[in-house]
């Protein structure tokens, strides 16, 4: 039995007795305190010995005993959390001794304590070396451990050869170490431990006559699978039968937990299966048997067992679906969720969460479960449920989910918590928001729940949503922003005095939100809502500068707008005028002298609701030619261009592509803006308009500020700058040829030309048009009751309210989020799920999804033969966006498209999940993406099918994607440079080589920038709108019927590859 | 993988602390009294598992002592895989397995022989993963190695 441990020290005796009757953390970092002390001097005063002879070998044993000891005190003490590094030393030369206790105990000491920095470890390869070439076996496992846990990357070389050839060895005990050892070394250095290697070892260790070794191994196997599991999908019939020969009890008993033939081991093998079938129908149909039998056999009532059907529930969701073993997945999930244990119920809402994605069937017979599990004190139990909501959201629960998950975010701290959560937050908001109004309210609750993860561009899409309203009427967007306007006065007023404390994101938003549109609010006076951004704007408010400007433009441009400076104002405006930020303190001084010398300008300055207007730059400047010729005239010399110097570079970088004629530096290639500065300019607070050719560095062009008024009068032959539907949020358009321009269009630059700031009345109006609408549009069919008033209401109407539209035989859910949504849905198209392309009205400036802009392009581009450089083709579109009957046949369906809009798929959840605008491929007309969805009604074939003979442009939110000529090389910058992907695999039996792909690529406005025909691969770039470039690769593999296309579609916006990718896929299936 | 196993007593103190993947010691400080607190503030009702920073974390009390494992996805993998519930019995059969070594194993046998305990959870984990749960195979080399001292000390005397 154990005794290696007794006989110890009484000086140690007394340490543990110490350290075990300690009542605080205090009290025990004491002891530890005088511990390290005492072992300080021990190692200091080696142990005098020599006594006599028989006490000499009793001194031997005995120092020995103590040396070991030393190293578990040392231990206790880096436990404890005290460095013990003066006596590793003492560990490494423990290492060597010939005792196996003593050598594992300096192993140990090792492996616990030694950074793998340490160079202690370097010192440890030899000894190792050693002790894996031993006669015995218990040394090897010790050498075989050490390795594992101390070996670093740079070390694998020396050990990995012994190593290896101990995977034949005679041991069982070594064979199950060696092989989790080679698997250490192969994460540590893949180049020496090849995968090959470890592969082809793996399929012998399988086959071990030791069930431990064949169990060890299935570890590496696990983890080898998850990264590439295509090696092992012949092991299926293997695994299979290992698995039933564990089911039939055919492992020795020693096996056994609790009655349960070795639990781990079928765990282990059930996973891997399901790692090996995910998405394999094939693979996936030799494991349904094992998996019954495997799910039924391990029901025996006790945790292991249950540990084994859990296992079997996840493999059965993650594999190639069969109705049988989801049913039977689905029973064991209802047993586990309606059990009184939580650690069973936890599994039953895992387990769940997983199989209700594609069935949400299963669901529903546990609402009432969920509901209370949603309300259980268990934080944990909460938490897997908010996942499971979170997977089954559709449109009609939305509302109450996105509630509940922001009601747990406030009450968490744990950051990593908050950051899933609110990421889960903005992607629901995005793709099932019912209304746009819900959607600022959820996302400015967001924000000030946790402010600090969301990330950048939901601030710029909500901002753009509230500017451009959904383009259904004036009214409607009048009142969005209205309701905007008041949620944030509210805000402010709720809060006074702390509202600095507002996260930074939500405070840059309501300043922009109040100075553009702080006219609208009717609870208070311009002038009060003036005083709040005053109060907050305050030099006393600690907030960072981008902040503080953001204020200050809300109180230049409300300033402008109420005609005179009331002394709040003016105090805050002057405190700036010696702010020790530059920026700042400029914009403060030109608008103090705009304001003294020249106020009857501010109102062009400062236009009200013209975030949406184009704008003139002239970027010749040549408004100042007059002046320039007078000062020449006058004797002044001419500008000479500087050299270029090395000084500048940063500026340059920035740069590069700005700075209109001017200064256009020849060495710098074409005006297409890189991906890296594109992702800069994205942010509001450095903004720059997006402008191909001509735009404006975040803090250049101030040496023109001074004009900016000239630059609106006097710009003859300007550049029309297109910021479309720009939130604009340094002042305004034509103060952006000297202010940092206006941030360019948000992730979707929709086609979109902001109606005028003429109606302003509309927003007085007593009804309610958007409300109405907003009703309207979700009400197709009879709805369950609205979510909204659910949550007052007892459980069983929350639980309705939440599985809205996951019950089959309740009342069927409303389709989809309608029309007014379609601004949000747009943006939604980011993560490739728009719900249902909802049809845009007719009136042409709307932020159209993609399907009628497909339309509407082939209409519109007919005409303009040869592709335009793309700004033209952006402005072209909005100018030719009434459709000046190009193409005959295109307007009157996109007439047809939003009468029809009733027809939207029904069905709660299929509606949504209908992952992009372009509905799925018809298999006959494969060409026309209406055909599917019956939309056309009683519309011809014959203009469409015209049409697809034609060009097939790919348009996004009516941009046409135009060519980008680049070479392999630069396609390859950009390649790595691009952040969103889309891949795509099809089935072609029309497109079946490489040209007839390229052709499609080309077809669809993107250039062909290369074709490989030894690999069959090709590749092609796009740019759309200007700004966002798109690249496209393919590889073509005939065989079959057809071919398999691999396409993969990237592009430096998010919002287009979904898209594009689904459009691509029409085209070429 | 099994990224920490710790056994730590309701005052807190860290009674055995087992990592598979380095962490510097104030980390390991911080996490350790973090997990228990959390560990400790949850009543024997709700369910043995918890999330903390990234972490899986199951945990079962014995007596005094908690017993705690953390487990993360496996190196380069996104989605940690690990059956809780299989952890949890995985514990009990470490429980189990100490108790036949040792008799009934209490808080003290682990703080007196602590390097053994470490010896014992080597033959069950290593690299994070779960290597072996036979009894029979986990204790073998340990009575080997026990055997051997034994002989190594007669020898002196």
């Amino acid at each position: 039995m154990a005794t290696g441990g007794v006989n110890l020290s009484k000086e140690f005796f007394e340490l543990l007795k110490a350290i075990g009757e300690s009542k605080s953390k205090q009290e025990e970092d004491r002891i530890i305190a005088k511990e390290v002390v005492r072992l300080k001097q021990k190692l200091e005063t080696p142990q005098s010995g020599g006594m006599g002879s028989p006490a000499a070998t009793n001194q031997l044993l005995t120092s020995k005993k103590r040396a070991k000891e030393f190293l578990v005190r040392l231990l206790y003490v880096e436990m404890l959390g005290h460095d013990g590094s003066f006596g590793y030393i003492k560990a490494v030369e423990m290492a060597a001794s010939s005792s196996l206790f003593h050598k594992r105990t300096g192993y140990l000491v090792c492996s616990a304590c030694l950074s793998p920095e340490h160079e202690f470890r370097f010192m440890l390869v030899n000894q190792m070396q050693r002790d894996l070439q031993s006669s015995n076996v218990l040394e090897i496992c010790g050498g075989v451990l050490a390795a594992t846990a101390l070996i670093t990357e740079d070390m694998v070389p020396a050990v990995s050869g012994e190593v290896m050839k101990l995977i034949a060895h005679d041991s069982d005990t070594v064979r199950k170490k060696v092989i989790i050892a080679l698997h250490r070394f192969h994460q540590l250095a893949p180049e020496t431990v090849t995968r090959e290697d470890l592969v082809e070892k793996l399929r012998k260790v399988l086959c071990d006559r030791d069930p431990s070794v064949m169990g060890s191994s299935l570890n590496v196997i696990e983890a080898l699978a998850a990264e590439d599991a295509t090696v092992f999908k012949d092991l299926i019939p293997s695994l299979v039968s290992i698995l039933k020969q564990i089911g039939e009890h055919r492992l020795p008993s020693d096996y056994d937990y609790h009655r349960v033939p070795a639990p781990w081991i079928q765990m282990k093998i059930v996973r891997i299966l399901g790692i090996v079938g995910k998405a394999d129908a094939a693979a996936s149909s030799g494991m349904y048997e094992i998996l019954m039998d495997c799910m039924t056999k391990a029901d025996v009532g006790v945790n292991a067992g249950y540990a084994v059907v859990y296992e079997c529930v996840k493999t059965i969701a993650t594999i190639y679906p069969n109705p049988k073993l989801l049913d039977a997945a689905g029973e064991a999930i209802s047993r586990f969720i309606r059990s009184r244990s939580h650690n069973l119920k936890y599994l039953g809402v895992t387990g769940l969460a997983m199989i209700v994605e594609g069935n949400p069937q299963y669901a529903a017979q546990h609402q009432l479960v969920v509901m209370d599990c949603l309300e259980d004190p268990d934080e944990t139990l909460q938490r897997k449920t908010l996942d499971l909501l979170y997977r089954m959201t559709n449109p009609v629960n939305v509302e109450f989910i996105t509630e509940r998950i922001l009601e747990f975010l406030r009450g968490s701290t744990d950051l990593f918590l908050k950051n899933v959560l609110t990421k889960r937050v903005c992607s629901v908001a995005e793709r099932y928001a019912p209304n746009n109004a819900w959607y600022i309210r959820t996302i400015t609750q967001l924000f000030e729940v946790s402010g600090d993860m969301v990330k950048q561009e939901v601030a710029q899409n909500l901002m753009t949503l509230i500017a451009e309203g959904t383009g259904d009427s004036e009214e409607a967007d009048m009142l969005l922003r209205q309701n905007a306007v008041e949620l944030y006065v509210g805000l402010l007023r709720d809060k006074p005095g702390t509202a600095t404390k507002l996260p930074r994101i939500l405070l840059e938003t309501i300043a922009w939100v109040l100075g553009e549109y702080g006219y609208l609010s009717a609870v208070c006076t311009l002038d009060d809502v003036l005083k709040e951004l005053c109060a907050l704007a305050s030099v006393k408010a600690r907030l960072p500068n981008s902040t503080r400007k953001f204020m200050l433009s809300a109180v230049f441009k409300l300033v402008s707008q109420a005609g005179t400076c009331p002394p709040h104002a003016a105090t805050v405006i002057d405190e700036y005028t010696r702010s020790k930020d530059t920026d700042l303190q400029q914009r403060c001084l030109e608008f103090q002298t705009l304001l003294t010398t020249a106020p009857q300008i501010l109102s062009q300055v400062f236009p009200v609701d013209a975030s949406a207007e184009d704008l003139a730059v002239d970027p010749n400047l040549s408004f100042l030619n007059g002046y320039v010729q007078q000062a020449i005239a006058n004797g002044a010399r001419p500008y000479e261009k500087p050299e270029d110097d090395d000084d500048d570079d940063d500026f340059m970088d920035e740069s590069a592509t700005n700075k209109g004629s001017g200064f256009k530096m020849t060495p710098y290639e074409k005006p297409q803006t890189p991906a890296a500065a594109m992702a800069a300019m994205r942010g509001m607070g450095g903004a720059t308009p997006s402008m191909p050719g001509v735009s404006l560095p975040p803090g250049a062009g101030y040496g023109a500020s001074t004009a900016p008024v000239q630059a609106n009068t006097g710009a003859p032959g300007a550049v029309q700058l297109n910021t479309r539907n720009v939130a604009n949020v340094w002042g305004k358009p034509q103060a952006a040829a000297a202010a940092p321009a206006p941030p360019p269009p948000a992730a979707t630059s929709n086609a979109f030309a902001s109606p005028g700031a003429s109606s302003f009345g509309a927003s007085s109006t007593g009804t309610n048009p958007y409300l109405a609408a907003a009703g309207m549009s979700s009400a197709p069919a009879p709805p369950p009751e609205p979510p909204k008033t659910a949550e007052q209401l007892e459980k069983e109407r929350k639980a309705a309210a939440l599985f809205g539209g996951m019950i089959p035989g309740a009342a069927p859910p409303p389709p989809a989020p309608a029309s007014a949504m379609s601004a949000a849905a747009a943006r939604a198209a980011a993560s490739g799920a728009t719900p249902v392309a909802a049809p845009a009205p007719p009136p042409p400036p709307a932020p159209a999804p993609a399907v009628e802009i497909d339309l509407l392009d082939m209409s519109a581009w007919d005409t303009p033969a040869p592709a335009p450089p793309p700004a033209a083709a952006g402005i072209d579109i909005f100018a030719a966006a009434p459709l000046p009957a190009a193409a005959p046949a295109a307007p009157p369906q996109v007439e047809t498209v939003s009468d029809d809009e009733e027809e939207a798929p029904a069905g709660g959840l299929a509606a949504p999940a209908a992952p992009a605008p372009v509905p799925p491929p018809n298999p006959i007309d494969n060409l026309d993406p209406f055909a599917a969805e019956g939309l056309l009604g009683d519309v011809q074939d014959a203009p469409l099918a015209s049409l697809s003979m034609g060009t097939q442009k790919f348009e996004f939110n009516g941009v046409p994607l135009g060519p980008l000529e680049i070479t392999t090389a630069q396609f390859g910058q950009q390649w790595g440079s691009c952040p969103a992907v889309a891949p795509l695999e099809v089935q072609s039996s029309k497109v079946t080589t490489l040209n007839a792909f390229m052709d499609v690529c080309s077809n669809v406005g993107a250039y062909k920038v290369e074709s490989i025909v030894s690999t069959n691969e090709g590749i092609c770039a796009g740019m759309i709108g200007g700004t966002h470039v798109v690249l496209i690769h393919g590889k073509v593999s005939p065989g079959g019927m057809g071919a398999k296309l691999n396409v993969t579609v990237k592009s430096t916006d998010p919002s287009v590859t979904g898209p594009l990718a689904m459009y691509m896929q029409t085209l070429l299936r | 993988m099994i990224s920490f196993l710790l056994m730590v007593n309701k005052q807190g103190q860290t009674r055995l602390s087992s990592y598979y993947e380095w962490l510097p010691m104030e980390e390991r400080v911080a996490l350790e009294s973090e997990i228990i607190r959390k560990c400790l503030s949850r009543s024997e009702l709700q369910c043995s598992f918890l999330e903390y920073r990234g972490y899986k974390v199951i945990y079962r009390r014995y007596a005094s002592l908690f017993f705690i494992v953390g487990t993360k996805p496996d190196l380069g993998q996104p989605e940690n895989n690990e059956n809780e519930l299989g952890m949890l019995e995985f514990i009990h059969a470490l429980v189990e397995t100490m108790d036949r070594w040792a008799g009934s194993i209490c808080e003290l046998d682990i703080m007196y022989q602590l390097e053994q305990v470490h010896f014992l959870l080597d033959e069950m984990v290593q690299n994070g993963y779960i290597t072996e749960t036979s009894k029979g195979n986990i204790l073998k080399p340990l009575d080997l190695m026990e055997r051997e001292a034994q002989k190594a000390d007669s020898m002196y005397r």
